[in-house]
């Protein structure tokens, strides 16, 4: 099938690989030259294991091409993806301006019949939208369908999430237009949905806001098991065996972060208040996780005394482990906070120290390693769980301490083993261990 | 094992059925003679596919036996079961009146090492209300120990449940104590969980608090269907499917009911009500839980009455 992919973020990147891969023919597109130079070059303009690989293969058997050139990509393929971004704006409202320019763009090239898909995190009532735009911009009128096909990747495994998802999502105005799709994922052999536009989209933001609900949950009751002397570790294993929760995403630490949780929790909050629906749940989810970095610090606070004197060692700055995005990421509300109290900070991360220079104040030191962050700090704070951390020399780090304490806002270690090293520790959820 | 088992409710005696099928000596108590007189006769207070059965072929065998005299099933027992009503009051705090008056009792009766196992839904710090409860009303000090073994069975599918358990939780205050409880459910060849007390209280509510949170989450995600023009029950089918959030428990309807749910969730927000206040007697509290964190309960709570 001849296949055009608009945008060439992390979605369009690979889901243009993946089909090319699949033995279609495929043009991805964008509007940023340098990009599009860069890609031809074989540069990948993002990291994710195994792209760069998939693209060079597709591209030198002829399957995979990049262009600037929207126009003669969309008149050449019979299916159209947008991908492009659907960032939040300040009052958590979805900006779909990127996904209506393409739409015109899309509309005003259009010679004949297409399919086009939205691949965007879009809220309900979009694939609408874009059918309207298509309608009102073509030159003259030329039959067309717009389907949702919502995608689950994440980062860091997004290649293997393309091939093996859990399910694909088809939203489509009737069963004809729906096979097109069946016909493009058939290859892959994964369960398929296929239901109407408005319940896919649905599909996507639901799934997302539950699994941020999970999250927020786990911390939520981290907060009782503190105050009540639990760990919430083995309450943690206790609900994660029951086969109707499942221990997935029910790790207590310092929140979610990243390019989707914070924003689609903020856009389904905000869709719902359109339609006139308060989603208080949703916006308990999303209180719940602001907090958590506020209260870390307010433990560090209390656990050193005034920070206005104090060095601590910040380790872990990307919003999760292998990957450089810097999105959201619970390390900028931590860094935040301890300078606002006073706290001079170093900081130490395996990949993401270049992306964080841009959205941290200018006066947080950044080192080559944890050591030498941790050196001369009054403490350590982890915040993203790299797992290089899990076999750090932890006697190293003990010595070149000025106080041996640390904060694992990620429990990462086990506070039997902390306390026989010597270390005051103070996790998530569980009894901290104090200097005897 | 001798076993004794207080309280003849759901809980109670499928338990005590279960673990006289099992084949230990199990006696249950109840207050209420009339109740017991029913049982003895071979009539269930409550409705529960296979039960009759099992409770008649246990009598039958001589392993299972009801009394009104909890004293003397005490005596005879290594490990007495706690299993009676836990209530909500009106402002959603949990009624341990009945837990209170039977670890007096338990207490009185003492007279030799017992494990003393709390299986009633409890708020945390509810094991130590009951060891010091137990230790004020012995005559003379005689050493036991208390457990909590929350249980996670269904009406319904009670004795079901309770054979295959997803898993069992053992909160003990050390592991000599847990491998009591770990040999009485070893035929059962279930997952076990071998933690502190606390953290075994908290498991149960926090399991049922979410499976409440899973339900109202699908309803509020319905009100959107219905204002958006999407269908709830194909979006439960595309979150199901993911297995980090599964199908069960994404039902659309009227929201949770029940003997269970509405009672966790309210005495969830009430532990943290407590927890979270400076009055928050006998419970050994290190901290004082920040703010906030019961507004997600809260709002539960507000979806089970409004939708």
């Amino acid at each position: 099938m001849n296949i055009c992919v608009v945008g060439t973020g992390y979605v369009g990147l690979v889901t243009g690989a993946v089909f090319a891969d699949l033995g279609n023919d495929v043009v991805c597109v964008d509007k940023i030259a340098a990009k599009i130079q860069s890609l031809q070059a074989g540069r990948m303009p993002i990291y994710e294991p195994g792209l760069e690989e998939m693209v060079a293969r597709n591209v030198g058997d002829g399957r995979l091409a990049f262009t600037i050139d929207l126009h003669a990509a969309v008149r050449q393929a019979d299916v159209v993806f947008i991908a492009v971004g659907t960032p939040s704006r300040d009052n958590g409202e979805t900006d779909l301006s990127q996904v209506e320019a393409v739409a015109v763009e899309i509309g005003v090239a259009m010679d004949r019949y297409k399919v086009v898909v939205n691949k965007s995190t879009v809220p309900v009532g979009t694939g609408e939208l874009v059918r309207e735009v298509i309608a009102r911009s073509q030159p003259r009128p030329v039959d067309f369908d717009v389907v949702s096909n919502p995608e689950f990747l994440r980062e860091g495994s997004a290649i293997e999430d393309t091939l093996r998802p859990d399910r694909i999502v088809i939203g489509a105005p009737n069963q004809q237009v729906a096979m097109t799709l069946v016909e493009l994922y058939a290859p892959l052999e994964r369960p398929m949905i296929i239901t109407d536009l408005p319940s896919a989209e649905v599909i996507k933001y639901a799934s997302n806001a539950f699994l941020a609900a999970k999250i927020s949950f786990i911390n939520a009751i981290a907060n009782i098991c503190e105050a009540g002397g639990a760990d919430v570790r083995q309450v943690m294993k206790g609900m994660g065996l029951d086969s109707r929760i499942g221990s997935a995403f029910l790790q207590a630490g310092l929140g979610y972060g990243g390019s989707c949780f914070p924003k689609d929790v903020d856009s389904l909050i905000h869709t719902a208040a359109r339609l006139g629906y308060d989603f208080k749940l949703l916006k308990s989810v999303a209180e719940i996780n602001r907090e958590r970095a506020g209260l870390l610090v307010e433990a560090i606070r209390k656990a050193l005394g005034p920070l206005d004197d104090k060095i601590v060692a910040v380790l872990g700055l990307a919003f999760k482990p292998n990957t450089d995005d810097m999105r959201e990421a619970k390390s900028v509300e931590v860094i935040g906070a301890l300078r606002a109290a006073g706290a001079a900070v170093t900081a130490y991360d395996p990949v993401a120290t270049d992306n964080a220079r841009a959205l941290l104040p200018p006066d947080v030191v950044f080192c080559d390693s944890p050591y030498e962050a941790a050196d001369g700090a009054d403490a350590v704070v982890l915040v993203t769980e790299w797992n290089e951390f899990r076999f750090l020399n932890l006697e190293r780090l003990r010595a070149v301490l000025r106080r041996p304490v640390i904060f694992d806002g990620r429990n990462l270690w086990e506070p039997e083993r902390m306390r026989r090293l010597g270390f005051e520790y103070h996790s998530i959820g569980r009894k901290p261990v104090l200097p005897s | 094992m001798n076993i004794c088992v207080v309280g003849t409710g759901y809980v109670g005696l499928v338990t005590g059925a279960v673990f006289a099928d099992l084949g230990n000596d199990v006696v249950c108590v109840d207050k209420i003679a009339a109740k017991i007189q029913s049982l003895q006769a071979g009539r269930m207070p409550i409705y529960e596919p296979g039960l009759e059965e099992m409770v008649a072929r246990n009598v039958g065998d001589g392993r299972l036996a009801f009394t009104i005299d909890l004293h003397a099933a005490v005596r005879q027992a290594d490990v007495v079961f706690i299993a009676v009503g836990t209530p909500s009051r009106d402002n959603g705090e949990t009624d341990l009146s009945q837990v209170e008056a039977v670890a007096v009792e338990i207490g009185v009766a003492m007279d030799r090492y017992k494990v003393v196992v709390n299986k009633s839904t409890v708020p945390v710090g509810t094991g130590e209300l009951v060891r010091e409860v137990i230790a004020r009303s012995q005559p003379r000090p005689v050493d036991f120990d208390v457990v909590s073994n929350p249980e996670f069975l269904r009406e319904g599918s009670a004795i079901e449940d309770t054979l295959r358990p997803d898993r069992i939780v053992i909160g003990a205050p050390n592991q000599q104590v847990a491998m009591t409880l770990v040999e009485l459910y070893a035929p059962l060849e279930r997952p076990m969980i071998i933690t502190d007390l606390p953290s075994a209280e908290v498991i149960k509510y926090a399991s049922n608090a979410f499976l409440a949170a899973k339900i109202s989450f699908i309803n509020a995600i319905a009100n959107i269907c219905e204002a958006g023009g999407a269908d709830v029950r194909q979006v439960m089918k595309g979150m199901g499917l993911d297995s980090r959030i599964g199908s069960a428990f994404l039902q659309a309807g009227l929201g949770y009911g029940g003997s269970c749910f509405p009672k966790d969730v309210d005495s969830l927000i009430h532990t943290r009500l407590r927890l979270g206040s400076p009055s928050g007697v006998r419970l050994a509290c290190g901290r004082r839980a920040p703010p906030r964190i019961w507004t997600f309960l809260s709002s539960l709570r507000s979806f089970s009455t409004s939708c």
